[in-house]
Order: structure tokens, then sequence, then C-alpha cells
């Protein structure tokens, strides 16, 4: 048992690396990417994020009473806030209560409390909560609005936010409200012959934007090494590597359009360094991101859903203990021999 | 068949040795056709039938089948109800029998049947055999019913759609509808019906938990204990 | 294939990393001061094993209380075969033969030499041997005569090494001077002051062993130490070489030294003998030096006083059997200042409970530290898989693997994922976020998996036994029959009238099967050969009593099968000749 430990402060405190720390410290990066949402789709975002955060840290605690556990502790390791900021971040803005919750229910109670503690969810807990919903509300789901700002029309009105945010908006106004994102384009792009036309106005940048927004978060949890380099480089590689090659085939899309649009750099630094879910040896780390980024490709081209990257991390989520076996890091152990009794 | 096995047999058939949520049998209709009440009726009557037919006919046959080939027998027998079966409701509930499809016809794999008829019904005589293949089946055909009540009513927003196809005309007008438009689509795929019935289960143990709790523990009567060596005891 | 797998491998072998962490070396408050002796103490405590635990290393004292020792005397003698005779560090009266200890788990008292110094420095040592005359069974006979053990904190007795790596063969002597534990730096001061004794006791144990080649072994945070040494290295009978290593926790671990100097890879249950080396620590080297220059028996050692608790840190030369308090007062302690002290390194040391515990040859450090220096950590938390622990692992393990496998009782998946490789260094704990006990966890798996193997060896060893018995009546039956057979052949002969008139009693069984009972008795005697191989081998490599026992009853058995077998195919003969 070694007395002196990297993570101790003086005091006996934890120092910055430990895992509630981390948690603390990814939930502040994601500022910079919720802002840019926030600027571009309205005060809706804000609202998603606030009740998602909630919505968990709620059921993690009426999970833990539920469970008999130590409730505050648990709760103040932060990674049930973690997990609803992201799933706040990930849906349209504006939200209904009703989805959020639900899909907060998946992400806490299910994927990660009926699994156990923290540390031992196979999937990521955000991530089906958001696939969930995606499976179950297409059309919520699909509602993203148009970019109109800050102070759009979502924001203007209190009371159609309100009925927005409990789910009470008739039917008729969906259209009205949703507009296409890039990567709807992109799926379409075999079927119309000039896809740009579908976006709204000022689409193609408020997405782009967003992308760098989080994609400066992602740099910073890279400066102080709170996440593991392999698994974004992996994983925008081997999306860059595909979507270059999707463009000679199709002659759409294209490296910048698909690294830039969706939910690839959100995911690629918050979602996939998550580090309970994702592989755990180095090598092993790389053939998992490379795998989402791939998937991801590959189902934005291919698939029925217009972006991917939730799907293809709880696809690679289900092979990851394998790539820990199959990929190690050392060559395989030679066989052991007798065991020496008396150690020197 | 006295009062008490009665009992038995039936606590055992609709709870505590329930086809679907315990013995976890015939789970592949159970989960494909329940995403209505009136499939998950349809389709538990069937069984319903099927199994009375089929455990009164090996009971009744017990002593004529030789053992070696008691299995492919039942399973002839089985064979022949769900035939009679499909039949029927191809001709008095054409529409359901169109939507269940192949269902209809699995039946016969059904392990819940093949393991009742041979685990008890061809072991008893006819009485208690055919109570124990009723209990049998409603426990079962409660369970569809359930989960495809819970999958109807949050997975697509309305309860009792579409009875008529059993029940005739006038069951038309049962069909509730929930305020709000549509439900859940997870719901009605496949991966809602685990999900549902896995919380099914999860509520069935508890509420065995709670029941348990509430009552007091068996006090251990000396000579519980069965001595097999003078050096060790057996519990 | 085989050539792709023999690429892969070199790819893997040049991309993989050392292991091995960067804390802070803490060396500053104790490595320039040189070495201090403290005032003699007045009373020492020589510890013995009693063998409750360990028979192989039980010793027995051979004074009596109130007996006058001079220091250097034998005071105890060894029993166990991995034990080692105990000397008088000091000059006085023997006031006891046991030690109150609270912390003791049964009975307070523990066995030991309590001497009471008389002031006077009487000392009585072994003659004086020209080691460069003498055999080299000669110098190992030495060697355990002083009582030497490893000093680098392992305790092994240093002549069965010795003498085992001679039986080995083995080609190069390693001195283990990298001292990579933080706050240590005896080591370092042995050699600046003493690399003359350190690279004679090293030419020594060179000669005992038939080593062709030295190689000394330092971290590059000592430079002073690797200039004293490489100024004397020209003095070496035999070719030897200074390597400078960087400065990385664990680079001392044996396994990961002999594999940076010389490129030799260990297997899992490997000991550096089996890879023809034989390490040793240089305070070990220095002490064969004095018993076999000298004829000075193991009765001091030199270690590290450290701790911001300490006015005075330093490294001193204190006799064994001191207690830790009177070292720590010589030392300036402020037990205002100081929260815990720990036995050895900060790594892989002990917290202590009682100041008035003695040091004993192992005993290479104090570190009496302040809360603030050692705080003790947080709370564990559970495992988040981060990883960090598999670079940090010197052993290239996976300790999150082996953690996971450990805390579901899954000890037979861990030890197939090389848990016995593991060196308890600590440094996954030292890189652990969540304040894992992951050194100690493995630690207790390992014992866990020993105790399982005793205790299956032992189930064995009875059955053995029970299988002898077994044999034993079976050949008492078998002889038996013989007997009857010979008797009733010898009775028909003498009566055959009477045999004729009355019948043939005797219904003639089914032919006896003579060809398939002298299969058996074949089988039977090559059975007994190879037992008797098994034994002897055994023997020559000098396993412990229990093994030797219970491969004597396995032979027995075979003998007792094999006699057996040859009194059925007697019988079966005799009743052939009869029909």
């Amino acid at each position: 048992m070694s007395h002196l430990h990297r993570h101790t402060n003086a005091d006996g405190t934890d120092r910055g690396h430990d895992s509630a720390t981390l948690m603390r410290r990814v939930t502040l990066a994601c500022l910079p990417g919720l802002l840019a949402q926030s600027w571009f789709f309205g005060l809706g975002v804000v609202t998603n994020v606030i009740t998602a955060a909630a919505c968990c840290l709620l059921i993690e605690a009426m999970m833990l009473a539920a469970r008999r556990r130590p409730v505050s502790p648990t709760i103040a390791d932060g990674s049930a806030l973690l997990t609803g900021v992201l799933l706040g971040a990930a849906l349209p803005a504006g939200t209904s209560l009703w989805l959020i919750l639900i899909g907060s229910l998946a992400a806490v109670a299910v994927a990660k409390h009926l699994y156990g503690v923290l540390g031992q969810n196979l999937f990521n807990p955000a991530m089906v909560g958001y696939a969930l919903l995606l499976v179950s509300f297409p059309t919520q789901m699909s509602l993203w609005p148009a970019p109109s700002g800050l102070f759009g029309p979502d924001a203007v009105e209190p009371s159609t936010w309100l009925a927005r945010w409990l789910g009470q908006h008739p039917p008729a106004a969906l259209d009205a409200l949703s507009g296409a994102t890039p990567l709807d384009a992109f799926r379409h792009r075999n079927a119309d012959a000039d896809a740009a036309l579908l976006l709204a106005p000022g689409a193609m940048e408020a997405w782009q934007s967003v992308a760098l927004a989080w994609l400066g978060g992602g740099l910073y949890l890279l400066h102080r090494r709170l996440i593991d380099w392999r698994l974004p480089l992996s994983m925008l590689v081997s999306m860059a590597l595909l979507a270059w090659l999707f463009e000679l085939l199709s002659a759409s899309g294209g490296v910048g359009f698909h690294l830039l649009g969706g939910a690839a750099i959100f995911g690629a630094f918050f979602i996939v360094t998550d580090p309970v879910s994702a592989a755990s040896g180095r090598r092993a780390r790389l053939v998992y991101g490379a795998g989402i980024g791939a998937l991801t490709m590959i189902i934005r081209a291919y698939g029925g859903y217009p972006d991917a990257v939730a799907f293809a991390v709880l696809l690679m989520n289900l092979a990851a203990p394998l790539l820990d076996q199959l990929v190690p890091d050392r060559p395989p152990r030679q066989p052991a021999a007798m065991v020496s009794s008396d150690d020197d | 068949m006295t009062h008490s096995d009665a009992r038995d047999i039936a606590i055992k058939g609709l709870w505590s040795n329930n086809p679907a949520l315990v013995q976890l049998l015939g789970l592949c209709p159970l989960l494909a056709v329940t995403g209505s009440v009136v499939n998950g009726l349809g389709l538990g009557l069937a069984t319903l039938g099927v199994m009375l037919g089929a455990s009164a006919s090996a009971s009744v046959l017990r002593h004529q089948v030789r053992p070696e080939v008691r299995l492919p027998a039942f399973v002839l027998i089985i064979a022949a109800f769900v035939t009679c079966v499909e039949l029927a409701m191809a001709a008095l509930a054409y529409e359901l029998y169109q939507v269940l499809g192949i269902f209809l016809p699995l039946i016969v794999t059904n392990c819940a049947i093949l393991a009742r008829v041979e685990a008890f019904a061809s072991r008893q005589p006819l009485a208690p055999a055919l109570f124990d293949a009723l209990m049998n089946g409603l426990g079962f055909a409660l369970v569809l019913v359930l989960i495809g009540a819970i999958r109807e009513l949050l997975g697509q927003g309305t309860l009792f759609a579409g009875m008529e196809l059993l029940l005739g005309d006038p069951a038309s007008d049962w069909t509730l509808y929930l305020p709000g438009d549509g439900g859940m689509l997870f719901l009605v795929l496949p991966p809602g019906a685990f999900l549902v019935t896995g919380l099914l289960i999860a509520a069935k143990n508890a509420i065995d938990d709670a029941v348990k709790r509430r009552r007091p523990a068996p006090t251990k009567t000396p000579g519980d204990e069965r001595r097999v060596r003078v050096t060790g005891v057996v519990r | 294939m085989a050539v792709l797998e023999r690429l892969w491998r070199s790819l893997a072998a040049r991309a993989r990393p050392t292991g091995g962490v960067m804390p802070p070396t803490r060396k500053s408050q104790t490595r320039d001061l040189g070495i201090h002796t403290p005032p003699l103490p007045a009373r020492v405590t020589l510890l013995l094993e009693d063998g409750r635990d360990q028979p192989w290393r039980e010793v027995q004292p051979i004074v009596r209380p109130g007996q006058y020792v001079r220091a250097g005397e034998p005071v105890a003698r060894a029993v166990g075969h991995l034990a080692l005779p105990v000397h008088a560090s000091i000059s006085g009266h023997v006031s006891a033969l046991c030690m109150h200890d609270e912390s003791a788990p049964d009975g307070q008292h523990r066995p030991a030499v309590v001497i009471d110094a008389d002031g006077a420095s009487q000392h009585q040592w072994l003659p004086a041997l020209d080691w460069q005359a003498a055999l080299p069974d000669e110098i190992i006979q030495r060697i355990a005569d002083a009582g030497i053990a490893g000093m680098g904190g392992g305790g092994f007795p240093a002549h069965l090494k010795i003498r085992a790596a001679r039986q080995a063969s083995i080609d190069t002597l390693v001195v283990n001077a990298a001292e990579c534990e933080p706050y240590l730096s005896v080591d370092d001061q042995t050699l600046r002051r003493y690399a003359d004794r350190v690279l004679s006791g090293a030419a020594m144990v060179a000669r005992a062993t038939g080593a062709a080649a030295i190689v000394i072994g330092i971290e590059d945070d000592k430079p002073e130490a690797a200039s004293a040494v490489r100024d004397r290295l020209g003095e070496l009978p035999c070719p030897a070489r200074l390597e400078v290593i960087p400065t990385r926790y664990p680079s001392g671990g044996e396994r990961q030294l002999i594999e940076r100097l010389l490129g030799r890879r260990l297997s899992t249950g490997q000991l550096p003998v089996d890879a023809g080396v034989l390490c040793h620590n240089p305070g070990t080297l220095a002490a064969i030096h004095d018993a076999v220059a000298l004829g000075k028996p193991m009765i001091e050692r030199t270690l590290t006083l450290a701790g911001r608790a300490l006015d005075r840190p330093g490294n001193v030369s204190a006799r064994l059997g001191t207690t830790i308090e009177h070292l720590l007062i010589d030392a300036g302690l402020d037990r205002a200042r100081l929260s815990r002290v720990i036995e050895g390194g900060p790594m892989m040391g002990q917290a202590i409970s009682s100041l008035s515990q003695p040091i004993t040859q192992t005993t290479n450090g104090l570190i009496a530290a302040t809360e603030t220096e050692l705080p003790p950590p947080p709370r564990a938390r559970p495992c988040i898989r981060c990883g960090d622990c598999q670079p940090a692992c010197p052993a290239g393990l996976a300790p999150q693997q082996l953690w996971w496998h450990a805390q579901a009782g899954e000890d037979q998946k861990a030890e197939a994922n090389g848990l016995f490789d593991c060196i308890e260094c600590g440094a996954c704990d030292y890189v652990c976020p969540s304040h894992l006990p992951l050194a100690s966890g493995f630690g207790e798996a390992k014992q866990r998996l020993r105790t399982a193997r005793a205790e299956s060896a032992r189930a064995d060893q009875a059955r053995h036994r029970f299988e002898a018995r077994q044999a034993r009546e079976q050949r008492e039956a078998a002889e038996r029959e013989a007997r009857r057979q010979a008797r009733r052949q010898a009775a028909a002969r003498r009566g055959q009238q009477r045999d004729a008139t009355s019948g043939s009693k005797e219904t003639s069984a089914a032919a006896p099967d003579v060809r398939g009972l002298r299969i058996a008795q074949a089988a039977a005697k090559a059975a007994a050969r190879k037992a008797e191989k098994a034994l002897e081998r055994a023997a020559q490599q000098q396993e412990s009593a229990d093994v030797l026992a219970d491969l004597e009853t396995q032979l027995s058995i075979a003998r007792e099968h094999l006699a057996a077998a040859d009194a059925r195919l007697k019988t079966a003969r005799q009743e052939e000749t009869r029909s």
C-alpha cells in the first residue's frame, strides 16, 4: 500500500485529477458549446440542460435511496450531473419535460443503476437516454428549430416557451418550428439535386460554429489531460477518412462537412471519452475510437437516422470489453511456471 | 384431487410458477405479439385452448405412450390441437388470424405447453391435468394481456383498440384514447417488450419480497438437520 | 505466419514503455549528510523467529538469562532450513529471552534475546578469511555463519542465494544500487563512503558463485556515488561495468533491473538464477566483505532516518536490536509534529504501530512523517476504468483487470492475467485517481491463492498416506493368498488319495491370467522406479521436508503395489503348475 499518492493534497483531500474533480471539470468544459448552442438556437437549450440535470440528479437520489446506499457522497461525485448536461445538450432545443424525464430515467435508472454503481455501466448513460428518445419519439426528436438566435421566436414569448416545455404544442405547428439539419440534407443527398435548398438560411454556419465551440471545450480537456487523446483522435481520423472516401464516391458531404456537422465533435470529446464505457487499454482505445468513427459515417450514409453518433457509441460500448481482450497493450503473457513460495 | 391440491395448482400456475414470469417459457410469442391487448388476448386464448386439449389427451393416453417416444408423441398431439385452433381462428376471426401470422403455428414450439404436458399432465389423471392446464394457460394469457395493455397504452396511446377483431363488432367502441399524440414508439418495438417484461418480473419479485418480509420467519424444528457422518452436518 | 509474429513481437517490444512513475524523491533531506553513528543503546532486543507460523525460519537461543555475551558472539542458532544464526550486537548481560509486545497477535511475548549493555565494547569476531585463497564453499559457509540476509528489504538468507547461484552456474553478478524509493539514501551514502568494501564484497561473491562479470546499476540522481564506484572499477578482478539508469520508480525491482541492464526477461515464477544472474544490495555486499575479511558477523546496519518530524535527519549506522525510538530521538524527533512512522520507503513500507520495536536486518529506512508530508489518502471510490494504472505498472500488467478479478473473488483469473508477476511496488496505488488500495489487494489475492494451494497440497499428502495404507493391506492380502496356495499345494501333494475319494473339492476357477498379472507386475515395477527417481530429484533440489516426506509416501505406495503384484503372480504361477 503506497503512502505517497499523486492525487492527494497535503491535507488529505483530493487533488485535481481524482474522479469527482474530473467530472466537475468536464462539466465546465461543456460551457462554450452550450453557450454557442444557446446563442444560435435559443433559450430552449438552456431549459433542456437545466431540466435534464435536475431530472438526472433527482432520479439518481431516488435510485440510491431505493437501493439503500448513501446518497450524498455519490451525488457529489458529479457523474449524474454530467450525464444530465450531456443529455440536455444533445436534445433539440426546447424539448418537453416529459421527454427529458423519460430520457433521464433511461440514462440514470436503467443504464447506470441497473448495471451497478459508478464504474460498472456497460453503456454510456447519456447515449442510452438519447437513443431511447430517438427511437421512441421520432417526430419530437427531429424538431430542431431553425437558428433564430438567442432572442428568437422561442424566447420572446414566455407562454409559448412554457407550453412547449410542458409538451403541449399543436402538431400542426411542428413543421413551422423545425428546420432541417445539415445532416438531414446529407441523408437525402441522392434524392434531391440541390440539398442545400432544404436548409434554413444560416443553418450550416450556425452548426459549424457550435461544433467549433464544442471543439474549444474539448481542447481544454486535452490540455488539462482530463481525457485520453487517443479516443477523440482515432474517432475523428477514421471519420475524416471515410468522409473523404464517401465524397469521392458520391460527391456530397466532405471531410469538413461531416466533422463539423452534427454531433461529431461533441461526441468525440465528451461522449467517446467517458472512461467507464470505453475500452481501457491504450491500444484498444485506438481501435474503439476508430470503430465509432467508422460506424458513425456508415450509418450516416446508409442508415435510417441522420445522425448516428449515439448508435455508433452504443455499438462500440458493447465491443469494448472484447477489444480489451483482443488488443492488449503488451504481448500476451508467457505460461506461468511453478509459483515461487518465498518472495525475496 | 383435494381442495388444497387444487389451490396449490392454482397458485402455482397463476403466480409462483407462472410460465411467462417465472419459468420464462414461451418468450417468443410473448415479446412479439403483445403490442396490443387484442393480440395478446387472441394468442393467450389460442394457447389456453391448445394447452387444455393437449393436457387432456396426454393425461388420457399416459399409459399407452411408451416412455422412449413420449416427447415426439406429445409434440404430435400439440401440433394437432394447434392446427385445430389455427383453423378455428381463421374461420372465426380472420383479421386477427392474419395479424398474428406465424405465431399461431409457433404455439407448437411453445415450451410452456410441452413442459407442462411432460412434467405434469402425462403423469396425472385427467382432472388434475385439466385444472393445471387451465391455470397455467390462464397465467400465461393474463401476462400476455397485461403486457399488451401496458405496451398499447404507453406505446400507442390507446387501449382495447381493435377488440372487434376478436370479439365482434360491438367491441369496436371499447377503445380508449389517451390524450396526447401517440406514445413512446419504443414500447411498441421489440426492445420495449423486453423492458416491460423485465420490469414486470421485477415487480413480481418485489411483491414476493414484500409479502415474505411481512410474514414471520418459519422456526427451525430440531431434527431438521440430518446427520450423515459423525464429523459433518448436512443442512 | 511465424515471421509476422516475430515482427509483431519486436515492434511491440520497442514500443513497450518501461512503466513506472515519478514520485517526488525527497532525498535532499538526507543524501549529503554522511553516515552518523548514534550512541550505543542501553538495551538491544534481537527478535527470534519461533517457527510457529514459518517453521523453515526457526531459530533457537543458545544463551541463558544472566549470561554475559560479547558483541559478535552467537546467541541463537539456525534450526529451519531458511533460518540464520543471530549474534549479539552489543556486549552485556542477557536479561530476558522474550520481548513484551502489545502488537503481537497471540499473547504478548515474542521470543527474543534481550541484552543490557555493560558499557564496555568487548567484541568477538570470527577469524579473518583470505578469500582469494579460500574455496568458494568456505566463503559461502562464512557468509552463513555471519548470519547475513539480503539488506535491500527482502531478508532472504544471502548464503542460500549464493549457493543456489553457484549450483546454477550464473555468469553475472548485479549490484542493485538503484535505490528508487523516495527518501532512502542508504545505498547512496554507502557507495560514496565505502565503495571499496562494497566492491570487495562483490568480488568475493563473484568468486564464490563463479560469476564472470559484475554489473553495477545505479540511478542517475546519485552522481557522487556513481563516480566513487567508477574510480574503483579497475580494482575488481573480473570484468565490471557501471550502468547509470534513469531515475524512475521502481527501477530497483530485481526483475525490472535485470531486464534493463542485461536484457534478460524472466517469465512468471522464474528466479534471477534461472537467467544466470544474482542480484545483491550494496549494503549486503559490504556486510559480506566485513564478515569475510574482518570476521565481523551481522550486528549493525546503515539506514536512513528521514521525515520532517526529525530535526536531524540523515543516515545512521545502528546496531541491530536498537529500538526505533532510540534512533529517532537521537535524530531529534519532535513528537508534536509526528503523524506516523513508516518502516522502509513510502511506496512499499509499512506504518509501524509502536516505537519500542527494534530494528532488524531488513530495516533500511525509517520515515518520521508529519501529517502534511504523507497524508492518509481520502476514502477509496469505485474504479472508473480510467486506465492510468496500466502504463504505470513496471511488470507490464493491467492492474485494472487484476483488481476487478480480485474483487470478484476470481483469483484464478487474476493469476492467469499475471497476478504473480506483480512485485507489489505500489506504483498503481500512486496514480489511481480513485485512491484504490490496489497493491495490498493484489497481495491479499496472492495470499489466498498460496493458502489454497498449500491446503490442497496437504490434502494430497493425506490422501497419499491413506493410499499407502490401502496398498499395504492389499499386499498383505496377496501374500497371505500366496502362502495359502502354497500350503494347499503341499497338502494336495501329500494326500492325493483323499482328494480322489472326496472328489475335487477345489473347483477349478477360471484359468489364472498369468500373462495379465505379469504385465501388471512389470507396470508396478516401472512405477516404483519412477517414484524413486522423483524422490532423488527432489532431494537434490533440496525441497522442503514435507515435500520429501510426501514423495517417500508415494514411493512406499508404489513398492507395496509391486510386492502385491509379485505375490499375485506367484499365486497364479502355482495354480498354473497345479492344474
